[in-house]
């Protein structure tokens, strides 16, 4: 147990230092001069010098890593040059944004997906079934976000039923409930339409896990103990396929943070994917950092919690003792 | 036994012939205005104007135009003719409620090269309106014929085109620019598979000498490449991607390359545990007995192993890479010059196709890559169902 | 007394169809034991999960087992759920996988007890110590996983399970293959110990005829399908009637006791 966390800790730990380690080096084999990357270009050059002691730029490399990994742990992030803010106070009002973004389709589309899953392992060849394999296909191969450009046209432009851009309205509502109103509505159609790309896949995971656990001799055994079948299916096979359905959280959360990305661009979001898109495209290179560290950040948070959830879900690594083959 | 070839064979043999044959027969130009910006598609019927052209020539010195709708976007006339004649001509537009008005005019004698447009400030003011004024409101007054004609001597050669851009066009309509979508859908097939088979290949090759190396080596240098492999799946590769474009350049090149850097996880796995099994099997054993050295047996025997599950790998991984590629084209990181479905759609987005509830710049390119993406799929797993047999018989697992 | 007669099971795929058991004629009586004998893929385990109707969707049953007049191959699903553990229990191949993995030992054995027969939570728990006492497994063992117990001790936490609703008939599918020769005894021991003080009846399939012979009393001999001996042990031993059965006995070198 205790091996499992040190394990599970120093590889978070290790990914870490390997993101804040790519952006250093990344924002620095730019052509043209290091400063550049860091300080404002349109900044005179006596300014430039300053900046230049101040981020220590003059120091040897391993010195600028170390204090690198301090301000970024420190969420010191430095000046965007775009909007001479410091990038931290624009980036903390869009982390809730897109942790909303990202938690809700997680959950959602992992609810629904072994909903339908497990549905679709009890029934084979069922309709289920055929939904489940139908829409796992959609989320191969369809684009994302022309998936979420058609729900679009077709849901806030052909039936206006939603707003088309933007994380509230403006100007905001008066009352708070109404504030909370109108963002969960301004969510539905993003949040929503990733459940809808991301359920499939989950579906047809989850399908297989069962199908191949509800082979095993110990539901069987299940079965002539007379249980009534949603016991077996839940209590018995579901609980002990949960450990691995909970590894394609982590199989499945790099796919969603890009997801959420693109999600971000398509309805405008206030959120960090759509800050670093235009900080990418303003040559905002400290904002870019900072919102790929934070991307970065968020999923290796949700690895913990999904590494934590395993750990929980199965006795053996909870209670560890001498395992027999 | 021969079984029917799968229908994606036959769908990607199709696309290789589009993107090979397609661009050059197309009706002109895809960078052309063809139609006013957000026309719909010709079918879609609807009460706008389709295009409308004519031609004056020695054989036929005028044109006319049954109107039946609202005056159309512009009108342009260009276009050569050659006089033998010494005497001025002169042409006049003649509207259907009788106005006449001298669109230009030439001395005669030698070859009238003639370009109009009806936007222009020149040609507005020759009519005698102000620059702000619409031209075509003016030569199109009413519903009925409008004439164009040729006054003067007859022309020896050449030719005066006279179009009027439709509120309709073609197949798919036209985009914020007026080009034909048609056309612009053509030609990005060619990107797609460019990128797609290129820097899927890339990573398979990666994938392929990682793997090996990875799974005949075996020890520490297998625990470290596998490690690298598990933190690299772990981070979204998108917003990597997107930092590399923005920091590298947005060409066709650059982002193959970049692809490429970040895809070969998958099948560097794969091939590592076919590597690993096939290391610890029989046959292996007898070569190294024999005295085989390790570049001999990985070349001429593990390599042709698993060349199948590379092919398998190549073809499942191609739908990943022109997802990735239509993504940052999508988020307009991407070669602005160069036509992508991606691209395509990064344009739909910003440049107000909802507000013209413009499905037809929206629907063709999404379903082009959904459509690309399920047949490679559908190729891979075929590849996957021949390769299947021998995987058994030749792992020892 | 469960019946059968005349049995005949057949695995149906979309290709092609596998006869398993074919025309199988069976007494178990209750208070005895009741051994069938055969090789691996011979149609014992159909014939077990036949009786207790727990075969893949499409397999066909005919013929009839009849169970103090109730007739098992029709009743309806709810009759056969209630039938289940509460008159005929099954012991697998317990040293493998037949309890679920993430679910204590004591958590199995009460849930049986809850669901099956009503028991509150709290008895149901008590008396689940007192059933996993009874296959000497100590109080501790109730909170342990399956991943922490030896393949003797899962098979004896099965067996306390088995007997949880007092059961008339223990049906045990070859109760001690993957065991070692000593725990197998012990299993052995504690299956016929229970079923002796609480006069069940116990249908026992093994590919083991040593042990068939020295626990049964009455047994059959499977091959191919079909049941090719019937009889005592004593007689089976003494007169083989079927070829098969002499190539059985003569594998395990028991021709020489024949005398016995």
């Amino acid at each position: 147990m205790r091996s499992y966390w040190t394990k599970r800790v120093l590889g978070a730990a290790a990914v870490l230092l390997l993101v804040i380690a790519a952006n250093f080096f990344l924002f620095r084999i730019m052509p043209g001069d290091v400063v550049s990357t860091i300080v404002d270009p349109r900044f005179s050059p006596e300014a430039k010098e300053r900046m230049r002691e101040v981020f220590g730029l003059d120091l040897p490399l391993g010195r600028q890593f170390a204090v690198y990994v301090r301000r970024m742990l420190t969420f010191d992030f430095g000046i965007s040059f775009l909007s001479q803010r410091p990038v931290w106070d624009e980036l903390k009002s869009r982390v809730p944004n897109t942790v909303a973004l990202l938690g809700s389709a997680l959950v959602l589309s992992s609810a629904l997906g072994t909903w339908l899953g497990v549905k679709a392992a009890r029934k084979r060849g069922g309709f289920t079934e055929k939904v489940v394999l139908l829409s796992g296909s959609v989320s191969f191969s369809f684009p994302s976000f022309f998936v979420q450009l058609v729900l679009l046209l077709l849901l806030a432009y052909t039936f206006p039923l939603f707003p088309l851009r933007g994380s509230v309205s403006i100007p905001l509502p008066q009352t708070g409930t109404a504030r909370a109103l109108d963002y969960l509505w301004h969510l539905l159609l993003p949040a929503g339409s990733l459940v809808l790309l991301g359920f499939g896949s989950w579906a047809i995971y989850v399908r297989n896990l069962m199908v191949k656990t509800l082979g095993e001799d110990f539901i069987l055994m299940a079965r002539a103990k007379g249980l009534p079948e949603g016991r077996v299916l839940w209590n018995h096979a579901f609980r002990s396929a949960l450990p691995p359905v909970l590894t394609l959280f982590l199989l499945a959360l790099p796919g969603i943070v890009s997801g959420a990305v693109l999600t971000e661009t398509v309805f405008s979001l206030h959120g960090v994917g759509k800050y670093l898109l235009d900080s990418i495209m303003g040559h905002d290179y400290p904002a870019a950092g900072a919102a790929f560290y934070i991307l970065g950040l968020l999923t290796i948070a949700s690895n913990l919690a999904a590494d934590a959830a395993y750990a929980l879900a199965d006795p053996r690594i909870r209670v560890g003792g001498r395992v027999q083959s | 036994m021969r079984k029917p070839p799968r229908w994606s064979f036959m769908a990607f043999l199709l696309i290789l012939a589009v993107a090979a044959a397609g661009p050059p027969m197309l009706p002109g130009d895809p960078g052309r205005t063809m139609a006013k910006p957000f026309a719909p598609p010709a079918w879609s019927g609807g009460d706008a104007p389709p295009p409308f052209s004519g031609a004056i020539t020695p054989a036929s010195r005028e044109i006319t135009i049954d109107w039946k709708w609202d005056a159309p976007e512009n009108l342009t006339l260009k276009g050569q003719l050659a006089f033998d004649e010494d005497s001025p001509v002169r042409l006049v537009w003649t509207t259907a409620e009788g106005g006449s008005f001298t669109l230009a005019s030439f001395r005669g004698g030698s070859l009238w090269e003639v370009d109009l447009d009806a936007r222009d400030m020149a040609f507005k003011t020759g009519l005698g309106i102000p620059p702000f004024a619409s031209a075509t409101s003016l030569l199109f007054p009413g519903r009925g014929v409008q004439t164009l004609s040729l006054e003067g001597p007859a022309p020896s050669g050449g030719s005066l085109d006279l179009a009027l851009p439709g509120g309709r066009w073609g197949l798919l309509g036209t985009d914020q620019r007026g080009r034909d979508v048609l056309s612009l859908f053509i030609v990005g097939v060619r990107v797609s598979l460019l990128v797609g088979i290129s820097a899927t290949l890339l990573a398979s090759l990666l994938g392929l000498s990682i793997g090996l190396t990875s799974g005949y080596l075996g020890g520490a240098a297998d625990a470290l490449i596998m490690r690298a492999v598990d933190v690299l799946l772990s981070i979204p590769v998108l917003p990597i991607l997107m930092v590399f474009v923005g920091i590298w350049g947005k060409g066709l090149w650059q982002l193959v390359m970049i692809l490429g850097l970040f895809s070969w996880m998958g099948t560097a796995r794969t091939v590592r545990s076919l590597a690993l099994s096939l290391r610890e099997s029989c046959y292996v054993e007898n070569l190294r007995s024999l005295g085989a050295g390790p570049w001999y047996i990985l070349y001429r025997h593990l390599l042709p192993e698993a060349m199948p599950v590379v092919l398998a790998a190549v073809s499942l991984g191609v739908p990943g890479a022109i997802l990735a590629e239509a993504g940052l084209s999508f988020l307009g990181l991407s070669d602005p010059r160069v036509i992508s479905w991606g691209r395509m759609l990064h344009e739909a987005h910003g440049f107000g196709a909802f507000t013209a509830g413009a499905w037809w710049l929206i629907i063709p390119p999404g379903l082009g890559i959904s459509l690309i993406c399920l047949v490679f799929l559908d190729m891979g797993r075929a590849i996957e169902e021949m390769a299947d047999p021998r995987l058994k018989g030749g792992g020892g697992r | 007394m469960i019946a059968i007669r005349d049995l005949s099971v057949t695995y149906r795929t979309a290709a092609r169809s596998v006869p398993a058991v074919r025309g199988v004629s069976l007494e178990v009586p209750r208070g005895k034991v009741t051994a069938v004998v055969g090789e691996s893929g011979g149609g014992k385990s159909t014939l077990v999960y036949g009786i207790l109707r727990l075969l893949p969707p499409g397999t066909e049953m005919s013929g009839s087992i009849d169970y103090d007049g109730m007739e098992l191959t029709r009743a309806s699903e709810e009759r056969m759920r209630e039938f289940r553990w509460k008159k005929a229990a099954l012991v697998t191949q317990g040293a493998m996988n037949s309890l679920t993995p993430v679910l204590t030992v004591g958590y199995q054995v009460a849930e049986v007890l809850r669901v099956r027969l009503g028991m509150p939570g709290g008895e149901a728990r008590e008396r689940a110590l007192e059933l996993l006492a009874m296959t000497n497994l100590p109080p501790g063992y109730a909170g342990k996983y399956p991943h922490e117990l030896s393949g003797g001790e899962k098979q004896r936490a099965v067996i306390s399970m088995a007997v949880a609703c007092s059961p008339e008939f223990l049906i045990a599918d070859e109760p001690t293959s993957a065991l070692d020769v000593i725990t197998q005894a012990e299993v052995i021991a504690t299956l016929v110990r229970m079923v002796r003080e609480k006069g069940m009846g116990l249908l026992l399939v093994t590919h083991d005829l040593p042990l068939a012979l020295s626990i049964s009393d009455e047994m059959a001999v499977m091959h191919e399908g079909r049941l090719v001996e019937k009889g005592t042990p004593e007689r089976i031993t003494a007169f083989p009637s079927h070829a098969h059965t002499r190539t059985l006995l003569s594998a395990f070198g028991v021709t020489a006791r024949s005398g016995q």
